[in-house]
């Protein structure tokens, strides 16, 4: 009977240190696994001439990983898996485009925004003028993200079609399947940016909400927020977040914006 | 109990219950119009399979060889984002439009969305494909001595067919065919990549708004396991009743 | 409406075998790895349930039927959600894509041949049976040199069969982000954006190439067996 106790003590010892802290796993390990989009430009997209992804949030996973001294192991998602993929384990942290609200925020942790934007639509000129108009279009947008839950929340008679990812309603947008997606603000103005016929399209401009972007990390690991968090606020003193932005947003980018919202700032509303 | 508890998690709430059914509903849709459409489509394209005519066999031949030998989600991507793409625009926004036709003051028509469409189209051709396959093996166990008497009564092959050769084919095809309408149920859940809320995309739709995982997609298992079983059982219940009749007769 | 085809020319390399080698290997090179990896997986898998099928009685028997008949119900995008997503919650292991694709992909192929395996079980003549337990032979020893051996040679078109089957599958782990070919073709119409039907035409050749190839394989095979035996 004694060796059984030994026995399932040692087991619960083992089992409390199996759930040690990520970023001592992150360090022990030597990599940070990142989950990152792969056809949303800017943020993150797939080089022609490299084929490897790239993107505004490829390169804070990288300046982070630099600062924890590990490497980086990219992972692609689609929207819908983002979540997923944090509570399965399968990444440490996602630089996706991730935008915190309170319902995501009950299953992971986020870390303070490093980015703002507000949910926008991309249509053929003419189409939609104001925000009056939406609940007669057809509305494209992607599974899994905050744009659907607001659209049904402010436009419930809208029809909506989701697919699994931005490329996929550009397609329908361009085919006619869809007469209207939408997206972030930002992403966006980087879409219209690289469509061939862009002069066909438009961005009204009305937003219909405000979405602030952070980083998504497993729930309860306080020590690797917050070293995020000291990590993202020193990138804006020292001017990365600044030329990271400017790299893909710059004046000199394919599709300027200025910079309204710096790290730390706090936010402009309270939803 | 805790265990599970922290595993299941709680019920989903009703709003998200009704998602799913929705989901469901659509599936089942599909899926009955897909079975009706690919198995007259199926039984034309074994007609023409098995005659001597090359004119009619070698076309059938290489519709079965290109749709048997690429895969259902590529079919979907190219019909719905490949060919919208290459018709003409207006084309496009005609078959996007909603166009209702109302049969009297509570009865309304409306044309399906593009993508049920689609699905209908793609999923047929897919799966018309596999139900020619069986309709042919079952039309080779009907006994060739029944091809000679229709002939003998004066029907030409197309009315043997019809009458005599296809009702048999069928019959002695049941249960595969049964087998390719489970398939066909289970096929839907691809056109989920092509913005049909059938129930795998509401699955994810629900699994994305309440973070439940393992709910969403147990829930949308669970529904899918019983519309399979309800069609092994009917299944069941045919065989039964046609060995019933069988040894009646003798 | 014409369509252009230099899109295929330029992104011929990534759509044939991804970003290898400065990165993992992907695009139609994954595509048959995974899926080799997932007919060899199956065809043990159902080797091992067929034989199990034919062997029990009562209600092991009951349950295995009622396992197999599960696992032949569920869509196979569902069984990838579940073993991608929902397997390392349950048993805290994680397992990257490619492993889960193909284990959600062995466990159907498994089901469906596992029938198939006693089905040829069931197809030898009972005559081999009784000549074996006549000369002494225990159940398992006549089932390994006698029966199993005419089996196998019946049911191995529909092994090849089933790796057709599961090239075509395998298409599905799009959906969790395995770098195969249609994962890696969408990949290139977003970038490009304006020849979807040139890329999934083209994709679709290479699937047809792939699955018609093995096909003709699986004829050879079958008429090699045909002519060996009487």
């Amino acid at each position: 009977m004694k060796s059984y106790a030994i026995l399932f003590a040692g087991l619960t010892l083992l089992s409390g240190l199996a759930h040690a802290d990520k970023l001592d796993d992150i360090k022990k390990a030597g990599v940070l696994r990142v989950a990152t989009f792969d056809g949303n430009p800017p943020f993150g997209f797939v080089d022609q001439k490299t084929n490897k992804i790239i993107g505004l949030d490829v390169d804070y996973a990288n300046e982070v990983a630099k600062k924890l001294g590990v490497k980086v192991e990219l992972v692609p998602t689609n929207p819908a898996n983002r979540i997923p993929l944090l509570t399965s384990g399968k990444v440490d942290l996602v630089f996706a485009n991730f935008t915190i609200n309170p319902e995501r925020a009950q299953v992971i942790d986020f870390s303070i925004p490093y980015f703002a934007s507000g949910q926008q639509f991309l249509a053929k000129k003419g189409v939609l003028k104001n925000a009056v108009q939406i609940p007669e279009l057809r509305i494209g947008t992607d599974k899994g993200t905050t744009m659907e839950t607001t659209l049904r929340e402010k436009y419930p008679a809208a029809k909506v079609v989701l697919y699994d990812d931005t490329p996929f309603a550009l397609a329908a947008l361009r085919n006619g399947n869809v007469q209207a997606i939408t997206q972030d603000g930002s992403k966006l103005i980087a879409l219209l940016a690289n469509i061939p016929d862009k002069e066909k399209y438009e961005i009204p401009a009305f937003a219909i909400s405000e979405e602030y972007e952070g980083v998504g990390v497993p729930k309860g690991e306080t020590r690797l927020v917050n070293a995020l968090n000291d990590t993202l606020r020193e990138f804006e003193k020292n001017g990365i977040a600044l030329k990271i932005y400017d790299k893909w947003f710059g004046p000199n980018s394919k599709s300027p914006l200025p910079r309204l919202f710096k790290i730390g700032d706090t936010r402009l509303s309270q939803n | 109990m805790n265990q599970i508890q922290s595993i299941m998690g709680q019920m989903l709430a009703p709003k998200y219950l009704a998602w799913l059914i929705d989901g469901l509903w659509m599936t089942l849709l599909l899926s009955a119009i897909v079975a009706v459409l690919a198995t007259l489509l199926g039984i034309v394209i074994a007609a023409a399979r098995s005659s001597r005519r090359r004119c009619w066999s070698l076309p059938a031949s290489g519709f079965l060889s290109i749709f048997r030998n690429t895969p259902l989600l590529v079919q979907l991507f190219f019909w719905y984002f490949g060919v919208s793409g290459l018709l003409p625009e207006s084309s496009v926004e005609w078959l996007n439009t909603v166009h209702g036709v109302a049969l009297g003051p509570y009865l309304k028509l409306t044309w399906p969305s593009f993508e049920l469409l689609c699905a209908i189209f793609g999923l047929s051709l897919y799966s018309a494909a596999y139900i020619s396959e069986e309709i042919r093996s079952g039309m080779r166990g009907v006994a060739p001595a029944q091809r000679l008497a229709a002939a003998a009564l004066g029907l030409n092959r197309w009315q043997g067919l019809r009458y005599v050769i296809l009702p048999q084919a069928i019959r002695v095809a049941l249960p595969p065919l049964l087998g390719q309408y489970m398939n066909i149920i289970k096929n839907t859940s691809l056109t989920m990549a092509i913005g049909l809320a059938e129930l795998s995309y509401t699955s994810r739709q629900v699994e994305a708004q309440t973070f439940k995982t393992f709910q969403a997609f147990g829930v949308a298992t669970l529904f899918y396991i019983a519309a399979i079983a309800l069609i092994e059982t009917t299944g069941q219940l045919i065989r039964r009743k046609q060995r019933l009749a069988a040894g009646a007769q003798r | 409406m014409s369509m252009q085809f230099r899109v295929l020319t330029d992104n011929l390399p990534y759509l044939l075998w991804g970003a290898y080698p400065d990165g993992p290997l992907g695009g139609a090179a994954l595509t048959v790895l995974l899926s080799a990896g997932s007919a060899l997986a199956s065809a043990l898998l159902g080797l091992v349930l067929g034989i199990a099928l034919s062997l029990l009685r009562s209600w092991p028997h009951l349950l295995l039927t009622m396992v197999l008949g599960l696992l032949r119900a569920i869509p196979v995008l569902m069984l990838i959600f579940w073993t991608y997503f929902l397997l390392p919650i349950v048993f805290h292991i994680d397992v990257p894509g490619v492993l889960s694709v193909m284990c959600a992909l062995a466990l159907i192929g498994g089901a469906y041949l596992a029938h198939s395996v006693h089905a040829g079980i069931s197809g030898v003549r009972a005559g081999q049976w009784d000549a074996g337990l006549s000369l002494g032979m225990t159940r398992t020893a006549v089932l390994r040199y006698i029966v199993l051996p005419q089996a196998l040679q019946m049911m191995l078109p529909s092994f090849v069969n089933q790796w057709v089957t599961l090239i075509k599958d395998s298409s599905l782990a799009y959906i969790v982000g395995v770098g195969e070919l249609s994962f890696v073709a969408a990949q290139v119409n977003s970038r490009v954006m304006i020849y979807p039907a040139e890329i999934f035409l083209f994709i679709g050749l290479i699937y047809f190439v792939l699955c018609s190839g093995l096909g003709l394989f699986a004829g050879r095979v079958a008429a090699y067996f045909q002519a060996t035996t009487t």
